[in-house]
């Protein structure tokens, strides 16, 4: 199937600006958007998202990497309203010329895309538009493709609620990262405290359930690198070639960190980092710091992390029910962690 | 499980750039992990628990005082408050539960059940709705923000006093929900006009908002189509204490100009101090307003004049208000409330799609099922033994009568009220609350006013009312805000009405 691939994908980047493939096609392999790299970038207006944005902007300087901006709107209750439809109220605001939040935040993540030098002028326009059952503004979408079929998405999403809105617009786009903010919305799903102590928060709950890498971003600052969190096991070797390419997207300097448990597996440790140090190589790829520290590793690598831009860590595979009840390493960091931190998957 | 976590990874394709000459990129195949089973059962988890609650609670032995219907209906109660507050599933849902479960569980004959559904209270809460839609379909509210600009001048304290005072005026009639959605666009208007970043208007932006939705919410109490709250709680005062035979229990009946004496003073007491706590608050970036306001007059004097539709539409709202005030007693307010939405329709004021879509069908249900399983708490018992029971929990803090009980049961109320909608709060409590009037010896009178009156305190959450749940969908407000200022109102509100309750009230012979 990889031949299939390879070599062509201009030829059927130029199809696939005629096709809404974003949303059409997705299990079929031969694609070209298959193999790009798209980023989905979920917008909630807080100034974290728009950091999240810029990210996803400073990644997708090449031209096989997508961004799809994301804001996902709960579907409205309605007794909240008093049994009035929100429709009403946000109807009544479309006709004065008024623009809703989703929208204003999308287009603001759009002229910041712009003013970033990666959406131009030139680029073709697309609005689509699907009715959702309940409410009278569905889905709406505006595809921006430039000439080489690189792409840019924004989309306004109805949902049962945030967290199953942007899985299920994982499930339309397959996605290969998701970024998102732990700022403010995120953190207390909805509005009602109550279920904002009940609930994980909807990062967390993304990070957990989404198939693939997650950034989820507090106080993302460009620059500074990636911390990568290795325990030398095969599942991190093979997060280590993942994250050497979205390291080399974004042209980011890595460094190597693992946790031991005392000072005697201190060398252990150092050769765990040689050997991902040497994998790295191997891939082109520069390591400035090699890292070995001793102790608790969800403590550890959280005190490290300030210095990076994010903490990379791998995914812990643990079944459902097992993390459900034990919780892994990389969960408690997402909880936990001061700074940006990357599941990769 | 193991499978399940990356999924297969194929390789993908390589990339021919040089510089990432070997690396890969793999694309995760697989579908998402596990969400057909586990992150089901997580969503799902709290009608699990209240399933688990409702049936533990069937196992226990039953209390005394308490028959086995009274312990079902209690067990219904409590699931239904759990399921109201988590919301694991969609709030109808809980209506047609509670269907199900009077049929099922306590063998009520479904004719029954289904008869207990409709009430005069239900009628008027889904009149009231179309009604509502049928008044912002009629885009008066660019008239309204210029009758309000010209009253109020260009200062902004002034400004945000006129859009409490005006938003309060009308949805004491109209509802709040109603005003908040026709009041929204005015309000964002005036504050994009002011500036386009969000940013320099924050604190403006939030006392204009926060003027119409407080406003609202202050007004709801006003009268009986103040909100379906007020109308579940004279349903229930007719209910439960009406008996046709007796004259002494006439005064149970409560009509919309009696609703008013109590409640209408109240309303206009809390407006100024609405404003003043706003201004305090969030202090406005912008003393004066005077650019946005000449920009919003041209663009509401391009509407032109009046039309006969606005007219007539104001007409038969108004004949609405004059029949809810003379007629209710013989014709009941559900009645002319749905007389009114059927005029608007055969006027063509507004048309049957606008209508059907623009009121949740399903809040009608949950009222409807709602106040039907209040009725079976009364009947049943259920209702007086939990008032009992909160009763011999209060004496010791001796606030088992007079307004140590008013508080504890404005507090109970505004409790509640925060953590669901405040139509569905008076529906679960009323029983209980005036069951414990009786056995505290209070007026019902009294204490039914402090629920119905407590239950508009929700000013501390984006949920707790219609208004404030409309107004927070402009963007412009965090759910912080809404905590900031809303415990001054909540302190302020309880004051107010504790006051009237004890020195007002009385004087109205409740």
């Amino acid at each position: 199937m990889s031949d299939k691939d390879n070599g062509s994908d201009r030829g059927q980047g130029n199809t696939r600006m005629n096709n809404d493939v974003d949303e059409q096609d997705i299990n079929d392999p031969e694609k070209p958007h298959q193999s790009r790299f798209r980023i989905l970038v979920c917008i909630d207006g807080s100034d974290e998202s728009y950091r999240g944005v810029r990210y996803a902007a400073k990644m997708a300087k090449g031209e096989d990497v997508d961004i799809v901006l994301c804001y996902v709107r709960p579907v409205d209750q309605g007794l909240r309203s008093g049994g009035l439809q929100m429709d009403v109220a946000r109807g009544n605001m479309l006709e004065w010329g008024l623009e809703l939040p989703g929208i204003t935040y999308l287009k603001k993540g759009r002229n910041l895309l712009m003013e970033l030098g990666n959406l131009k002028d030139d680029w073709d326009e697309k609005a689509f538009h699907t009715d959702i059952a309940g409410t009278s503004l569905g889905d709406n979408k505006i595809d921006y493709t430039a000439k080489s079929g690189k792409k840019i998405v924004l989309k306004l999403k109805v949902a049962r609620d945030i967290t199953t809105g942007i899985l299920d617009q994982w499930e339309l786009g397959h996605y290969d990262l998701i970024i998102m903010g732990a700022a403010a919305r995120w953190d207390k799903k909805g509005s009602n405290p109550i279920r904002g102590i009940l609930d994980p928060a909807i990062a967390d709950k993304i990070a957990t359930h989404a198939p693939c890498s997650v950034l989820i971003a507090r106080d993302l600052e460009i620059g500074h690198g990636h911390l990568v969190c290795t325990d030398g096991s095969d599942l991190a070797n093979e997060m280590l070639t993942k994250e050497a390419y979205i390291a080399s997207l974004c042209d980011c300097p890595i460094s190597l960190l693992t946790v031991v448990p005392d000072v005697e597996s201190q060398e252990k440790g150092q050769k765990i980092v040689d050997n991902a140090s040497n994998m790295l190589t191997e891939l082109e790829l520069d390591v400035v710091d090699k890292i070995v520290r001793v102790g608790e590793p969800e403590n550890e690598i959280i005190e490290a992390g300030p210095d990076y831009s994010l903490i990379v860590v791998a995914d812990g595979g643990k079944g459902g029910i097992e993390r459900f009840f034990v919780g892994s390493v990389a969960q408690n960091v997402i909880q936990n962690a001061y700074n940006s931190v990357m599941i990769i998957r | 499980m193991s499978d399940g976590e990356t999924g297969a990874t194929t390789p993908g394709s390589k990339r021919s750039l040089a510089k990432r000459g070997a690396l890969k990129l793999v694309k995760p195949i697989a579908g998402l992990r596990k969400r057909s089973n586990y992150l089901y059962f997580w969503e799902k988890r709290w009608f699990f628990i209240a399933m688990a609650v409702g049936i533990g609670m069937l196992q226990l032995p039953i209390p005394e005082g308490l028959n086995q219907q009274g312990m079902i209906i209690l067990t219904m109660s409590v699931v239904a408050t759990i399921l109201f507050v988590t919301e694991p599933v969609p709030l109808p849902t809980v209506a047609l539960l509670i269907v199900i479960g009077q049929v099922m569980l306590m063998g009520i004959d479904s004719k029954i059940v289904a008869k207990s559904l409709m009430s005069d209270s239900v009628l008027f809460i889904m009149g009231s709705l179309m009604l509502a839609v049928a008044v912002v379909k009629q885009k008066l509210d660019t008239r309204i923000a210029w009758i309000l600009v010209r009253m109020t001048g260009t200062k902004t304290s002034r400004i945000a006093f006129g859009i409490t005072l005006v938003s309060g005026l009308l949805a004491s009639f109209v509802g709040e929900h109603t005003v908040a959605a026709m009041m929204l666009p005015v309000g964002i208007t005036l504050i994009q006009l002011t500036s386009d970043d969000p940013k320099k208007v924050r604190n403006l932006a939030a006392v204009l908002l926060f003027s119409i939705s407080y406003g609202c919410s202050v007004a709801g109490i006003g009268t009986p189509s103040g909100g379906a709250r007020n109308a579940i709680m004279i349903g229930y005062w007719k209910e439960f204490f009406y008996d046709p035979s007796n004259p002494d229990t006439f005064k149970y009946l409560i009509d919309y100009v009696k609703w008013m004496m109590y409640a209408y003073p109240m309303f206009l007491l809390q407006v100024p101090f609405v404003t003043i706590i706003l201004l305090v608050t969030f202090r406005p970036e912008f003393k004066d307003l005077s650019r946005a306001v000449v920009k919003l007059r041209t663009q509401v004097e391009k509407q032109g004049p009046m039309k006969s539709s606005d007219w007539v539409a104001i007409l038969i709202f108004f004949l609405v208000l004059l029949g809810w005030i003379f007629a209710s007693a013989d014709y009941g307010m559900g009645t002319i409330a749905i007389l009114g939405a059927a005029a608007f329709l055969v006027a063509g004021l507004v048309a049957w799609p606008d209508v059907n879509s623009g009121v949740n069908w399903g809040v009608v249900l949950l009222y409807a099922a709602a106040i039907s399983l209040g009725v079976q708490m009364k009947d049943t018992g259920a209702a007086a033994w939990v008032a009992n029971s909160f009763l011999t929990m209060l004496s010791p803090l001796g606030m088992d009568e007079g307004i140590g009980l008013w508080a504890a049961v404005s507090v109970l109320t505004t409790g509640v009220t925060n953590t669901m909608s405040n139509g569905a709060a008076v529906a679960v409590l009323g029983p209980i609350v005036l069951n414990l009037a009786t056995a505290a010896g209070e007026s019902p009178i009294v204490i039914g006013f402090i629920t119905a009156v407590s239950s508009a305190f929700a000013y501390l959450t984006v949920v707790g009312t219609p208004a404030c749940t409309i107004v927070y969908a402009s963007g412009y407000l965090k759910t912080t805000d809404f905590l900031n200022v809303g415990w001054k109102m909540a302190v302020m509100s309880t004051i107010i009405m504790l006051g009237a309750a004890a020195i007002y009230w009385p004087m109205l012979g409740g």
